[in-house]
């Protein structure tokens, strides 16, 4: 199969800009880089669920393609789930010919862990027997002995001529697998070839000025004040921002909303779903801004909701309009211009520049930075390791729920990977 | 007061049978991802076509097929809503109850000035009604929901509609055949009502019937053992109302008739949150 | 108010009527004779008129009654069981004046709906269910009452006595409209402002468009959710309570006769505005009354005004997708995004 001068915006961002890419049967590729890199948005292009704004698809192939969000049926059995695709075969028997080791088909997937869902979810994608197969991310919720299992599958797949196409951003286990790489940064191809020593894939993966700053950061020294947030072994002191990474996932999600139902006094939030959690869509600019005051005089409002357009750049034609028509960038400096406008002592963020271009992403961490100048204590929740270690005098990694100890950016930039996929403490 | 309750447990099972029927209707449907509050509106009309069947017809038996074809059209139009025009289910179904109302007043009290239509309704012979709502239907529609294909697929457009669309299947479809499914049942319920447990059609004769049905799939989990289950406990709490009429106790009489609506709140109260409803109820 | 907004509602019920004319075909009426008849029943004279606006008043109560408990975002289907505890709050408290029995009405009428917001939250109740049960019960409550220790001293009617004169609103100049007309008309002015001038209102509205950015945002849904509640409640209750004081005096079976699950239709064809509310009451109440006139002269059962009430829900629910977001339709939002702006209240 061939993918030839595959191009696709979304919006202003290029996710995958002029890629060519010819795969052979039989092949390994690991398809690696960072996130927001392109490779999911390639890979999906692949598979036929994106149309590419330019660029044509050459003998094409039967796919199957391992999403990394699961599409199975919670309250359904393994056994349940896998007769929903394929009705008539029994479990045992597709189980048994895929070669992956997963017991018990008649436990619900919702007591599955979630390395046994990723199992099932490679069961049903291989049991269509495709020549071309796509996994996403697949060890990311995967304990080391499993992905070895997985790599086992892989190799098996490949004899057999099939192409496995691997995205990860995990350069240990793209160096065992695969048997040709493929590195990707703001939707380019860098690197195509065979061999590579880990040097020389982290490098192609990241550029050498971020990755000088990012073990330059020694981080604030802010820890004199006792802290203003603290959630053993979190601890967020006045002033500072404090970063958590980690795969999306492991836990980000429950640990925002926790803090939204449990933390007291001056605490803003920016969830994670902008369009879903972050704003009203069908009241105004004007309204939303206004949804903590005590007082609502849509005059008042009005004007104040026009002086934050103005203060904070927002492209909105009036405040009377509807929060819904914004742009994403636009939209989320409303939900800021909302929070900080209150002056809290704590701001928890999750994900607040995912999506956005990078004068809004730039203007978001500037806000941020004032917040914490002005003595806010700034929790940042994100899957954008640049942002991170940009913003983060601190650093914790999550990884099923459980988050690791506080270390310094130069620290994290050297533990990071390892500890993102779970492996030591 | 103990032996009358007793004694009344037999009658209890009768007199619940419409509401067993409107409950394995909507457990159906609900499986299938859908809120149909207007199954109250299908059983008045269901009621109210039976007995106009009857009587032109002299059958008992197209009676019942007349019950099942009222009951089939108000489906129809609640799935046109729902489904076809994707609006609100709830204010959907509110609307449907208020005009089966309205329609049913409306036809019956005109019918009833022509003479054909004040004859004797003729009567239930051989009541094989209970034994296939109690016994035979909830089999039937278990085996159905739980090993089949479509059954599988009909649950998991309640769980999550994406997997059956990357399946190549139609949610819509599966949608409207436990629609059907909850007309036949519903039609059921209404002509039994009508032509059996009482003489004939009366205005409001459903009395809640349908929403306390509602309440009882919730209380069964959603499950068929459960809506057996419910429906028994519901109705011999309810026949606590004859006892205690027949005991004598002088409890009010007006006061009894709001014994099965406590009930069934306290049924509903009893379900605190412990309750797993199918993922994509009622989402559009 | 948009033009399209209004263009859906007029079209709403013009479908109504022209269904309800044609209804009469079956039994041998001509429309044009059914619409004459509705038309000349319910505006044709002075006398229909009185009857017309008189039944609108508790229409535009129970309508307001929806209409703030849906911009909440709260399913609340129990307007006819809390217009009946109304009634009966104002019956008690009747003895001790009329302003004691107005209040008592709004009090009753908030009571019997927080039963339902109470269900909800500790134990998880849809109060979509509880409200409506919660219906049949305040039925069997009244019919309890009115055939027992509130029967009237004659003990001939399932009825109660009248309400000491002192508790009756006083009708207006010389004709039978009531002084209610002018409560009603208050609430009406009273919930627009709650919804669109207040803080509470702002709040309200947010819950009821999306509960989670709510959430997000710092609102206590919780606690909006037991207050929409009240608040509709109560309006149900005031209902209830004026149409005793100003209109039957007295209680009996069938007292609420179907007053709060109208409301819903007036609400729907109002868009959940309060001040639509007040024409769409209105309308309601003619097609009420006009409805009567039909029984009475074409012998067509009443109960067609029940099933006029429904098209129109029916109809404005295609048109306005998602009740919700208040008659925001995702084609709504689609050309608000066109045009970019939205509509000033």
């Amino acid at each position: 199969m061939r993918l030839s001068h595959i191009t696709k915006s979304f919006g202003a961002n290029k996710a995958v800009d002029d890629v060519t890419l010819d795969f052979k049967p039989g092949e390994i590729v690991g398809l690696v880089g960072e996130n927001g890199a392109g490779k999911t948005t390639l890979m999906s292009i692949a598979a036929g669920e994106l149309t590419p704004d330019e660029g044509t698809i050459e003998d094409r192939e039967s796919i199957g393609i391992v999403h990394q969000h699961f599409l199975l049926v919670n309250e359904f059995t393994i056994a349940e789930n896998l007769a929903l695709s394929m009705w008539g075969r029994d479990p045992a028997e597709v189980i048994r010919d895929s070669g992956i080791d997963l017991r018990g088909f008649h436990r619900r997937v919702a007591d599955l862990s979630v390395g046994e869902k990723s199992k099932l979810e490679l069961i049903k994608a291989i049991a269509g027997r495709p020549r071309f197969l796509i996994l996403d991310e697949p060890t990311s919720v995967l304990a080391p002995a499993e992905a070895r299992e997985l790599f086992g599958v892989m190799r098996r797949l490949a004899a057999d001529g099939v192409t496995v196409v691997f995205i990860s951003h995990k350069i240990p286990e793209v160096l065992e697998v695969a048997t040709r790489i493929v590195v990707m940064r703001r939707g380019r191809i860098i690197v195509d070839g065979g061999a590579m020593s880990a040097e020389q894939l982290a490098e192609a993966m990241v550029e050498k000025r971020t990755r000088e700053e990012r073990s330059r950061r020694a981080g604030g020294d802010k820890a004199g004040e006792p802290p203003a947030l603290r959630i053993p072994p979190l601890e967020v002191h006045p002033g500072e921002i404090v970063s958590i990474i980690g795969v999306a996932g492991n836990g980000q999600s429950e640990l925002a909303a926790n803090l939204r139902d449990t933390l007291r006094g001056h605490v803003a939030h920016i969830p994670e779903d902008r369009a879903r959690d972050g704003l009203i869509a069908e009241m105004t600019i004007a309204e939303n801004i206004a949804l903590a005051e005590p007082r609502w005089n849509p005059r008042s409002a009005a004007r104040r909701a026009a002086e934050l357009i103005e203060r904070f750049d927002i492209r909105a034609q009036s405040p009377l309009q509807r929060a819904g028509s914004l742009s994403g960038g636009n939209q989320q400096k409303v939900i800021l211009a909302r929070e900080l406008e209150r002056q809290p002592e704590i701001i928890v963020a999750a994900e607040p520049t995912r999506g956005l271009d990078i004068e809004a992403t730039r203007f978001i961490h500037d806000e941020l930075r004032a917040a914490a100048a002005r003595g806010a204590a700034i929790l940042l929740i994100t899957s954008d390791l640049d942002e991170a270690f940009t913003l983060g005098d601190a650093i914790y990694v999550i990884y099923r729920g459980v988050l690791s100890a506080r270390l310094t950016p130069g620290d994290a930039a050297k533990r990071a990977p390892v500890l993102m996929a779970g492996i030591g403490a | 007061m103990t032996t009358q309750l007793l004694a009344a447990i037999p009658l209890a099972i009768v007199a619940s049978t419409p509401l067993l029927l409107a409950v394995l209707g909507e457990l159906v449907v609900e499986r299938a991802g859908m809120i149909n509050l207007g199954i109250e509106g299908m059983m008045l009309t269901a009621a109210m076509t039976a007995v106009i069947t009857a009587q032109l017809t002299h059958s008992v038996m197209l009676g019942f097929l007349g019950g099942i074809a009222g009951a089939a059209i108000v489906g129809a139009l609640f799935g046109l809503f729902a489904l076809r025009f994707a609006a609100d289910q709830i204010v959907t179904g509110t609307a449907i109850v208020l005009l089966a109302q309205g329609l049913t007043g409306f036809v019956y009290n005109g019918l009833q000035q022509n003479d054909i239509f004040n004859q004797p309704i003729p009567r239930l012979g051989i009541d094989v009604i209970v034994p296939l709502a109690w016994i035979i239907i909830p089999i039937a529609l278990a085996f159905l929901l739980w090993r089949t294909q479509f059954g599988l697929r009909l649950r998991a457009c309640g769980e999550l509609p994406a997997a059956v669309t990357a399946n190549g299947s139609s949610v819509a479809q599966h949608r409207w055949i436990a629609l059907a499914i909850e007309s036949v049942l519903a039609g059921l319920a209404g002509a039994y009502l009508a032509l059996a447990l009482s003489s004939g059609f009366a205005e409001n004769m459903v009395a809640g019937r349908g929403f306390i049905a509602l309440s009882i799939v919730i209380f069964g989990r959603w499950k068929f053992k459960g809506a057996l289950l419910g429906t028994a406990v519901f109705g011999i709490a309810a026949a606590a109302q004859y006892a205690l009429q027949a005991s004598g106790r002088g409890v009010p009489f007006h006061l009894l008739l709001a014994v099965p609506y406590v009930v069934t709140l306290l049924i509903l109260c009893g379900i605190a949150g412990r309750v797993r409803a199918p993922e994509s109820l009622g989402k559009t | 108010m948009n033009v399209r907004r209004i263009a859906v509602a007029v079209l709403a019920a013009a479908v109504a009527i022209a269904l309800l004319a044609m209804s009469g075909i079956a039994f041998g009426h001509s429309p044009r004779e059914l619409l004459s008849i509705l038309i000349s029943g319910s505006v044709g004279s002075n006398f229909a008129l009185q009857g017309t606006l008189l039944k609108s008043i508790p229409l535009l109560l129970t309508g307001l009654s929806v209409a703030i408990a849906f911009r909440a975002g709260v399913w609340n289907i129990g307007g006819e069981g809390q217009f009946l505890a109304g009634a009966l709050g104002a019956f008690l408290a009747a003895r001790y004046g009329m302003i004691a029995a107005i209040a008592a009405s709004l009090l009753a009428g908030a009571i019997w709906a927080s039963i339902a917001s109470a269900m909800r939250l500790w134990r998880n109740a849809p109060e979509v269910l509880t409200t409506i049960l919660l219906n049949f019960i305040a039925i069997h409550l009244l019919g309890y009452a009115v055939n027992g220790p509130l029967q009237e001293t004659s003990g001939k009617y399932p009825q109660s006595d009248a309400v000491p004169i002192a508790a009756m609103l006083p009708t207006l100049g010389a004709s039978e409209l009531h002084s209610g007309i002018i409560l009603a008309i208050v609430a009406a002015i009273a919930a627009w402002f709650l919804l669109y001038r207040t803080a509470e209102g702002l709040r309200l509205r947010a819950s009821g468009f999306n509960r989670n950015a709510a959430k997000w945002a710092g609102i206590n849904v919780d606690a909006q959710l037991v207050r929409a509640m009240a608040i509709s409640g109560a309006m149900a209750g005031l209902a209830g309570g004026i149409e005793l004081l100003g209109v039957t005096h007295r209680l009996f079976e069938r007292f609420a006769a179907g007053y709060g699950y109208a409301g819903i239709a007036v609400a729907l064809l109002a868009q959940l505005h309060p001040l639509g509310t007040i024409a769409s009451a209105f309308f309601f109440g003619a097609l009420t009354t006009g409805a009567g006139e039909l029984q009475r002269t074409a012998g067509i059962s009443s109960t067609v005004a029940t099933f006029g009430q429904a098209i129109v829900i029916l109809v404005m629910i295609v048109f306005t997708r998602s009740v919700r977001s208040a008659g925001v339709s995702p084609a709504g939002v689609a050309a608000s995004r066109r045009h970019g702006r939205a509509e000033e209240r």
